[in-house]
């Protein structure tokens, strides 16, 4: 579930290849986003994810209460959801993205904020360009996203000792799960047409 | 040949709205209303300067203090209640200078105070005092001095203000359709509440567009909404009874607002709301009322201006019973912000699973839902071709002729009490687009009466057909403001 609002300074002390190896997992999720690759990118989500978009409010500086609603969310989906989506994006009658946005994550300021066994929570910024249909206009998405994500490298080991192997070529080249995210909008009222999966 | 030398002076509104009216008699309109700078700025003084529009719920504005900032047509004006438990709607606007003193969407205050001068305001409107008050304003009749305030006026927990001093007052204005909004909005005997801070969103639509379409337009789903609707699951709940969407549906019109409504034949049907809605229902709803909502699947429609209402099981499977009041922000020619209020009835607010499923079928018409998403493509479409100057050279019209003359025998006139005071339709909801027509008729009307009467800035005294403030609904629990420290100014 989504916490009120990300939690700041927080930093947990880890060493550069997993630091690495986060920003590289980063990366290849949002190259997957910005070519609706979405039946690819649904192979990194767990099946228990709540994937949150909370909605933010203009307050007063001396509110308070958190910018980030607590109970009104634009998107606060369980994976089924997901999945119907994804389905439903491929659709050619999808108008929402028929024709598909031209979109392009750029993905800044990794940070890894707590680890808990193989679990890491992960902040990264991120604006994301959209331009759509034939005109030179674009919208520009920015927001700040809390990513919980297994780290599938000591799974995959684990089960390897057992015996078992990798199950399939994807999941054994996976080197994380995403098992939680929210997606913390620099917007209070929010600049583009609709906001689908790709653009978060 | 040239056009005409006025062809671009004012003359053209009055004759585009001229044109509009003879045009709708035969059920069309000329497409250059869509999106015209001048015939947008005519929009702004003489439909949402003149109309009841919709500010907020009640229930936004619980404690005294409570204050959002809303909007009357592309107007800031804020609204609050005061210390002693009345609604007012202020234009963000100082008396000294003209600045703007609130700069967040909501909160809870008992001053609103100018950054510029440090002129302060009390959350009624009157002034509270100025920095060197003593020195610099020895002979200033403070009294005279009150924030430019809107008429405002509740019905059934829904606020409207409006700027015009004249004009028919709330409940003759919504007219029959009070009716229905007893249905909507008095469902259960605590009313509605609205759940946390609304989906808002700018896309470049026109308002007019999307009031029409969720003032009862279930043609548009089939096509708009194909994608939607060919995911997993389409019907379920109440939805899986209907096996003719068209025969199951209704168009009910009044002289400005208008509603489509989906029955089915069981009278606990209830929107698939919890076992204990029949329990929670209004004992003010007439029995025709009560039966109505017993039977009903889902609601939709627009009290015109610019605020519309979703009520009812989500079709595909995406969630719900979920309610949400919609409101239409103009925000220049061509563009609109929408915000979306989550509302359920008060009975209900403490039940998780309700809520959950309440939530989804909320966010699946946001933004980032299945089937909105679809119609803000195609209606940033119709305002970016509505610029076409070939509709003015060509004399472009738009179709709005369903349900006009011998075009289908399928639509139906009901008489029948259980569908209240409103001409209603059966299938009206597919092939009758009197929705349409209503709603543009009275933007007609609002536009050819040309500019609305100023009035004097103290609007309680006279020239106002009500009184600017309402006694709060239910009350206020008195002194528990919030507010922060007391402002330091001379008084």
């Amino acid at each position: 579930m989504s916490s009120p609002a990300p939690a700041r300074g927080q930093q947990a002390t880890i060493d550069p290849e997993t630091q690495q190896r986060v920003e590289q997992f980063l990366y290849r999720e949002a190259d997957l986003l910005d070519t609706f690759a979405l039946e690819e990118w649904l192979d990194l989500i767990d099946e228990d994810i709540v994937l949150s978009v909370p909605v933010r409010v203009a307050r007063d500086p001396g509110a308070e209460e958190s910018e980030f609603s607590p109970d009104a969310n634009y998107l606060r989906e369980d994976y089924e959801m997901i999945r119907e989506r994804v389905g439903r994006l491929n659709k050619e009658y999808a108008w929402s993205e028929n024709p598909r946005s031209r979109v392009r994550h750029v993905i800044g300021n990794v940070r890894v904020t707590a680890v808990d066994g193989d679990e890491l929570t992960v902040r990264n910024n991120q604006h994301v360009f959209r331009s759509y249909g034939d005109t030179p206009d674009h919208d520009l998405i920015s927001a700040q996203r809390e990513t919980v994500l297994r780290d599938e490298r000591g799974d995959r080991e684990g089960r390897a000792s057992d015996g078992e192997g990798p199950s399939g070529a994807s999941e054994g080249d996976r080197e994380f799960t995403i098992l939680d995210r929210t997606v913390y909008l620099d917007h209070s009222i929010l600049n583009t047409k609709n906001l689908t999966l790709p653009l978060l | 040949m040239a056009a005409p030398a006025d062809a671009d002076g004012p003359e053209r509104v009055e004759r585009l709205i001229e044109k509009t009216g003879a045009a709708l008699d035969e059920g069309r309109y000329p497409l250059e209303i869509t999106n015209d700078p001048d015939i947008y700025r005519a929009e702004l003084k003489r439909v949402f300067g003149r109309a009841w529009v919709y500010l907020g719920h009640v229930s936004e504005f619980a404690e005294a203090g409570d204050y959002a900032r809303r909007y009357i047509g592309e107007d800031p004006f804020i609204l609050t209640r005061d210390e002693r438990g009345e609604l007012h709607a202020f234009l963000d606007s100082c008396m000294h200078r003209g600045a703007q003193f609130c700069t967040a969407e909501s909160g809870n205050t008992s001053h609103f105070r100018c950054p510029y001068h440090g002129w302060t305001y009390k959350n009624d409107g009157s002034l509270q005092g100025m920095p060197h008050m003593a020195e610099a304003y020895q002979d200033l009749d403070e009294d005279e001095i009150r924030l430019e305030e809107a008429h405002l006026d509740t019905y059934q927990g829904l606020i409207f203000g409006r700027i015009a001093d004249e004009g028919p007052d709330l409940e003759t204005y919504l007219g029959e359709f009070t009716w229905y909004l007893d249905l909507l909005f008095g469902t259960t005997e605590e009313g509605m509440t609205v759940v946390g801070e609304p989906h808002r969103w700018e896309s470049d639509h026109d308002w007019k567009t999307s009031a029409d379409n969720f003032s009862g337009d279930s043609y548009h789903v089939l096509t708009t909404h194909q994608a939607g609707l060919e995911t997993e699951n389409l019907a379920r709940g109440p939805w899986e009874e209907l096996d003719d969407f068209p025969g199951a549906s209704y168009l009910a019109c009044t002289d400005r607002h208008s509603l489509g409504y989906y029955l089915s034949e069981d009278a606990d049907t209830f929107m698939g709301y919890p076992d204990g809605i029949a329990d929670a229902l209004n004992s003010g709803l007439s029995d025709e009322q009560r039966e109505l909502f017993g039977r009903s699947v889902f609601h939709f429609g627009t009290v015109f201006p610019n605020v519309s209402i979703i009520h009812g099981i989500q079709s595909g499977g995406w969630g719900g019973p979920w309610a949400c009041i919609r409101k239409w922000n103009p925000r220049g020619p061509g563009t609109t912000e929408t915000t979306s209020w989550w509302i359920v009835p008060t009975e209900f607010a403490g039940d998780e699973a309700f809520m959950h499923e309440s939530h989804r079928g909320w966010e699946s018409l946001s933004p980032g839902g299945a089937f909105e998403s679809d119609d803000l493509t195609i209606w940033e479409g119709i305002s970016d071709s509505g610029k076409a100057v070939t509709h003015e050279l060509r004399d472009t019209h738009g179709n709005m002729q369903q349900g006009l003359g011998a075009m289908s025998d399928e639509v139906q006139s009901v008489d029948d009490p259980l569908h209240g005071p409103a001409d209603v339709t059966t299938k009206g909801l597919y092939f009758d687009e009197r929705n349409s027509r209503t709603i543009l008729r009275a933007w007609q009307e609002m536009m050819a009466a040309g500019d609305p009467v100023g009035g004097p800035t103290d609007i309680g005294d006279d020239g106002g057909s009500d009184d600017p403030t309402v006694e709060a609904d239910g009350g206020c629990p008195g002194g528990s403001c919030s507010a922060g420290d007391d402002p330091e100014v001379d008084e």
